[in-house]
């Protein structure tokens, strides 16, 4: 081997620590060094065929510097030891040029750790490594069998299948004493169908289910049958009359409307003075029947981790409880900045707890409601809290489904919507790291001709 | 090549790379050298107070049977890492006669020079950087009283690349990007607003004129100023007049992506089947256009090792010509369009946009909304969305204006406008004279990779499209 090239042999753990120590000797007074090494494959089938094989296997070094208090991070892919050298030379001469901040300091080492064992995070399927080329392979067949038995498939103009799986690694050291290392495998199955209609419109759905666990993505089947039923209700779709409708949100797309909150709860955005709901903690911004809550901790959850961006050991904290805001996303950094307690930086699993009833069930009983299943474009400003999306979705009028819909947006606001909200199905989507069942809401403002 | 020497690169090890990427009989490969280094500082809360710095450095191989694609990459540049990248990637093969490589560079590859640098970032102290980011700060702070928060960063990138190809084409760019952003929150009457603004081009320090800077704070300012005063529009089907520059933002989503080859050869866009048909009303010509100077959007090589041209897409309401890399070319039997673009070694070519503009028409922008009794002005934009095979696209409108009895009254802000490309298409009425490329920072997503892109737009007058207002 060239003297010059990284040892992949190498356990992260030394990698980590040496490029730690490192940064440490050239200047920097605190360091936070995080080595990644991923694996992914994936695969595509199309039309009988293998469209497209991909593998990568990547390897990238990221640190975060304090000098004298001025803070920068820095990522390279280039790990020869010299390049490496020269990358954290650079690096901190550049953050001496900043200017001085002492709220960028690390966490107590007392508060950082492992929030929840590897062991109940559940994040690694030990079969990955046993997973070769040839099962990748059957299991996209397989897949592309289950769209080639579906019925009606003369109006199919095209239909893509893949399967995708990944593992990976990191390790993290920091000054404060921080060690952490934290594995997680990934598995995906994949459809995506176009369908003719006359007119020339060539409507496309798709299904998509990732998980920790090969067992818990769904039967081929079930993908297909999913994508072909999406399809469906794209075809002849079109707008109905402006003005005010329910809305049963379809729990796979309830992350578009949930996540109006983000922006305005978070630090950042709080500390630039760019928040609707700054100052707002303890007060209703919602109806009684809505609650969301964070938690980190769900085994095999698709947003959990062991300790969030400042290795603060994950613990779960209500978000709005019976309508009531009751924390913010406050870094480290955001929490000293605003002189608040620090909860956690950025987002984990979203959980919106489930209702009692089948969505048919609150379908039946509405004279007409959009259920809407899906957004095209949009956006919203966190500092009004207005917000406006494209939605497709579908006409229910007393139970049964009356016409598909497009070309249609709905608007609201981050102070309103949740005061409108009625009511969550039984059918929580767990395929997700919003684990949201379907929602029901009142009165939603919606916009077609 | 002189670039990349410095990581062991040689021709030969170029040579035993390709020949294992070719090893089980493929049709075509090609191997894409990336070296990347970035710089960004950024000033918030009155302190220049976060940096940041990224290498990127790689190679990825793909190989190519037929329109099926292996791909691989590594990050090591060590002959042992990038053969094994090159048999993975040839994996796709079924096994045949190993294609012969042609002597590397024995075939010349574009040699456009489309953004000279004359300030190269590399020669940029962090001093020189940080007093940027704060220069800004304080003209935006002077620029009015009512300014009450102020971020601002630059970034810059320089991007070199190396594509091998087995008839013999070897063909390096160096490509340069710098990206600056204002952020202002203000305040009036115990009222919030806030909004940003941001330009980007392929230039080195000399990008941030007086003339570029200025606008950038003026911008900033008056997208900001103006919310104070705008409410929302009535919901439903109204006329749009698209102001000229960043509205390009349509085409790109009702037009451009559904023209991109790999869909329509999928047989996946709206627009499959329509070649050679009018799509939209005489003097509607539409092109995306690779070679504008210093653009964001542009190349001086497609990462096929092809040129970069100016395609026209529709001309005079035909359509012409769709996006093309050499997949879809071969696919068609036409030539590459120059537009085979990737996000980075990481991930395969596919076709995409590069700067994507309407031709000017016959109005001046004040006829186009005189001729408006009711309808809507949109002057700022932020994103945007589209279905490939519905045709339905969606754009969101930052600020804008109603129009009343042909002219501009009440602002207006934060609405999604949605709409059905084809439908649009056919019902532009009216194209003014004052095409405006615009200089914002826009990156396109597809297929996961994001690409710098630029878009324009001159005044246009479109009959209806559904504005999500409020009733």
């Amino acid at each position: 081997m060239n003297a010059d090239q990284h040892d992949n042999s190498r356990p992260l753990l030394d990698v980590a620590t040496q490029a730690h120590d490192l940064a440490r000797s050239l200047g920097a007074d605190e360091v936070s060094c995080s080595v990644s090494r991923s694996t992914e494959v994936s695969l595509q089938r199309r039309a009988g065929k293998l469209e497209q094989a991909q593998r990568a296997t990547s390897l990238g070094l990221s640190v975060s510097l304090l000098v004298g208090d001025r803070f920068s991070s820095h990522a390279t892919s280039d790990m020869r030891p010299t390049a490496l050298r020269a990358f954290l030379e650079r690096a901190v001469d550049a953050t001496r040029a900043l200017e001085p901040e002492v709220e960028r300091r690390q966490a107590d080492a007392a508060l950082c750790g492992r929030g929840t064992s590897e062991a109940v995070l559940d994040q690694v399927d030990s079969t990955w490594g046993a997973l070769d080329a040839r099962q990748r392979g059957a299991l996209a067949e397989e897949l592309e069998a289950a769209v080639d038995a579906l019925p009606q498939r003369h109006r199919l103009v095209s239909a893509t299948v893949g399967v995708g799986d990944s593992s990976s690694e990191s390790v993290r050291v920091m000054t404060n004493g921080f060690v952490g290392e934290h594995r997680g495998t990934g598995f995906g199955m994949s459809v995506e169908m176009t369908l003719e209609e006359p007119g020339g419109r060539r409507p496309e759905s798709y299904s998509y289910y990732g998980a920790n666990h090969r067992a818990d993505v769904p039967v081929p089947t079930h993908l297909a049958m999913e994508a072909w039923a999406r399809a469906e209700q794209r075809l002849a779709s079109g707008p109905i009359a402006s003005g005010r409708y329910p809305m049963l949100l379809e729990n796979h797309a309830a992350g578009r409307i949930l996540g109006v909150l983000g922006g305005p709860i978070s630090g950042g955005e709080i500390h630039q003075g760019r928040s609707c709901l700054a100052g707002r903690k303890g007060e209703a911004i919602g109806n009684s029947k809505f609650s969301l809550y964070d938690d980190p901790t769900i085994p095999r959850g698709l947003g959990s981790r062991p300790w969030d961006g400042d290795a603060l050991r994950a613990r779960p904290m209500p978000i709005v409880e019976a309508g009531v805001l009751q924390n913010f996303y406050l870094s480290l950094y955001y929490g000293r900045k605003l002189g608040m307690e620090p909860t956690t930086g950025g987002r984990s699993n979203w959980v919106v707890p489930r209702g009692s009833r089948s969505r048919a069930t609150i379908l039946a009983g509405i004279p007409k409601c959009i259920v809407v299943t899906g957004f095209l474009g949009g956006n919203g400003n966190g500092l009004t809290g207005d917000f406006s999306y494209g939605i497709q979705g579908v006409l229910y009028e007393g139970g049964v489904a009356t016409a598909n819909l497009s070309e249609m947006n709905l608007s609201g606001n981050v102070l309103e919507i949740f005061h409108q909200f009625a009511e969550a199905a039984d059918d929580t989507y767990v395929y997700s790291s919003v684990r949201s069942p379907s929602l029901l809401f009142d009165g939603v403002q919606f916009s077609g001709v | 090549m002189i670039w990349f020497s410095q990581f062991g690169l040689t021709e030969e090890v170029i040579r035993q790379v390709l020949s294992d990427a070719l090893g089980r009989g493929a049709d075509d490969a090609d191997l894409y050298f990336e070296h990347l280094n970035s710089t960004s500082v950024a000033l918030s809360d009155g302190k220049v107070n976060r940096a940041s710095t990224n290498v990127d450095l790689g190679l990825g191989v793909r190989v190519v049977v037929g329109d099926s694609v292996g791909y691989a990459y590594t990050e090591e540049l060590s002959l042992a890492s990038m053969r094994e990248a090159a048999q993975v990637a040839a994996e796709i093969a079924a096994g045949g006669q190993p294609r012969t490589v042609e002597r590397i560079g024995s075939r010349p590859g574009p040699t456009a020079d489309r953004y000279a640098v004359r300030q190269p970032w590399e020669l940029v102290d962090m001093a020189t950087r940080v007093d940027l980011v704060r220069s800004w700060e304080r003209r935006t702070f002077a620029a009015d009283p009512r300014v009450k928060k102020v971020e601002t960063m630059v970034a810059d990138t320089q991007k070199h690349i190396l594509i091998v190809r087995p008839d013999g084409r070897l063909v390096h760019d160096y490509q340069p990007m710098t990206r600056a952003f204002v952020s202002v929150t203000a305040e009036q009457n115990g009222k919030k607003e806030s909004a940003a603004a941001n330009i980007a081009q392929r230039q080195g320090l000399e990008f941030y004129s007086e003339a570029h800077v200025g606008a950038l704070v003026k911008k900033a300012i008056d997208d900001t100023m103006i919310l104070f005063e705008a409410g929302k529009p009535p919901a439903g089907e109204m006329t749009v007049v698209l102001g000229a520059g960043s509205s390009g933002i349509l085409l790109h989503e009702a037009i451009g992506h559904g023209l991109e080859a790999d869909f329509n050869r999928k047989n996946i866009s709206i627009y499959a089947d329509k070649l050679g048909q009018r799509i939209a009303p005489r003097g509607v010509t539409v092109v995306d256009d690779g070679t504008l100077p210093f653009a964001r959007g542009s190349i001086n090589t497609d990462d096929e090792a092809n040129p970069a041209e100016k395609t026209v897409l529709i001309e005079d309401g035909i359509l012409k010509s769709y996006l093309h890399d050499e997949i879809s070319s071969r696919h068609y039997k036409v030539k590459p369009t120059g537009s085979g673009r990737r996000e980075s070694f990481r991930s395969p070519v596919l076709p995409r946009m590069r700067a994507t503009y309407m031709e000017s028409g016959p109005y001046s922008p004040e006829e186009v909304i005189a001729s408006v009794k009711n309808g809507v002005y949109c002057s700022t934009f932020s994103n945007g969305q589209v279905q490939i095979g519905a045709g339905d696209f969606a754009f969101y409108v930052r600020h804008g204006y109603l129009i009343e009895d042909g002219k501009l009254t009440r602002p207006i802000k934060d609405v999604n406008i949605i709409g059905n490309g084809p439908k649009v298409l056919e019902t532009v009425q009216m194209v003014g004279n004052d095409l405006q490329i615009d200089i914002g920072g826009w990156t396109c997503g597809k297929d996961g990779q994001s690409v710098p892109v630029s878009q324009g737009m001159p005044t246009v007058k479109v009959e209806k499209l559904s504005v999500g207002g409020a009733s």
